[in-house]
């Protein structure tokens, strides 16, 4: 089986943490800082393309 | 090895169980509806796989809190038709608080009914594919697993994850066969022929052998020591239960742990420490998992 098969099953664990409650004015959860299209595709995208969500996260922090 | 197109998988966390989105011309299936307190997310994310599609039914692997909480709610926005494992039924319609886990282990979920029901042997078409339903006695002696021959594909819900099954708390609740009915569900999903499983928690995995290895592994594990099973079974109810509040005074764990009728009857029957040193074990033993943590006084979750 080639590397690319294999990606989507590759192991990046899922930043919830059971908060799981939008943000009405941000359109991100509380909790995962995900929005609802991100959380809905997860599972289905490859290991490169979650990388490149929570890479995205800590921008997403709300400011102090 | 790749889900077929038509089955969608929103992957949630420990509260929520994962959803599952059978998708089909005619209307879509859900599997499993998530806990009562994160409903509108659930609604949110179920639009959005739906997109403008109806959903045809809903059906549910087992009835606790993390697998039909939302279904009310999703009853109430689609209307649509609901399906229990025939063994769920009248816990149902008496809505019995115990054998549902609800309030004798702090969790919730609004009432709902149902339409009819499924048992063992059934053949269900969800989505495009044929399923045939297991029965997967063990962590809940009236859950179900769906197997599709065609695919290879598992729908386990708690009966098998990719590491270990959900805890047996009937073994502690007077029905002391759990334990064994676990080995014959582990020991009818080896027999079956399956490429991919889809979990009730965690990530879809591929690798049923070793999973059921791992399973097998734990199983015997709690049959050497039952007590090994009592304090797995209290340490997933506390932290369920911390997950939903997010965070308690350390002061007030004590009582707590002594108050919860799940927590408390463990512990007399099995562990027998007294309240104080039975939450300061679960606390440290938690928080070694790095499941909470201690901040100024409060015992934290750490979401995962």
């Amino acid at each position: 089986m080639s590397e690319s098969a294999k990606l989507p099953l590759e192991d990046i664990a899922s930043p919830c943490n059971n908060i799981c409650r939008m943000n009405p004015e941000t359109q991100l959860c509380e909790g995962c800082l995900r929005t609802i299209d991100e959380i809905a595709a997860w599972s289905g995208l490859s290991a490169r393309e979650k990388r490149a969500v929570l890479a995205q996260l800590p921008a997403r922090k709300p400011k102090p | 090895m790749k889900l077929p197109a038509s089955i969608q998988v929103i992957e949630r966390g420990w509260l929520s169980a994962n959803n599952i989105v059978l998708h089909a011309p005619e209307g879509a299936t859900l599997v499993d509806s998530g806990y009562g307190a994160h409903a509108p997310l659930t609604l949110a994310l179920l639009e959005k796989a739906l997109k403008g599609k109806p959903l045809a039914r809903l059906i549910n692997t087992h009835c606790h809190s993390d697998h039909m909480g939302g279904n009310a709610a999703i009853q109430g926005k689609y209307g649509c038709r609901t399906s229990v494992p025939a063994g769920e039924a009248p816990l149902i319609d008496r809505w019995d608080e115990q054998a549902l886990i609800l309030s004798i282990a702090d969790q919730r979920a609004e009432r709902f009914s149902y339409d009819d029901t499924f048992g063992d042997g059934d053949s269900l078409k969800m989505g495009e594919l044929d399923w045939r339903v297991i029965a997967a006695p063990g962590h809940d002696t009236h859950a179900v697993t769906f197997h599709s021959p065609e695919s290879r594909v598992l729908i386990s819900g708690d009966a098998l994850w990719e590491n270990g099954f959900g805890a047996v708390f009937p073994q502690l609740f007077g029905r002391d066969t759990a334990l064994q009915e676990t080995r014959g569900t582990l020991d009818c999903i080896s027999r079956l022929e399956v490429a991919i499983v889809i979990p009730g928690h965690g990530r879809p995995f591929t690798g049923v052998d070793a999973a059921l290895e791992r399973a097998f592994k734990r199983l015997d594990s709690y049959e050497e020591d039952i007590t090994r099973l009592a304090r797995h079974c209290v340490k997933v109810a506390f932290s369920f239960a911390l997950l939903e509040k997010r965070s308690m005074p350390l002061a007030d764990v004590p009582a707590y742990v002594g108050r919860v009728p799940m927590l408390a009857d463990i512990n007399r029957r099995y562990l027998g420490m007294t309240a104080a040193v039975f939450a300061g074990w679960l606390a440290a033993d938690l928080e070694r998992a790095g499941a909470v943590q201690r901040r100024d006084g409060m015992l934290v979750a750490t979401g995962t």
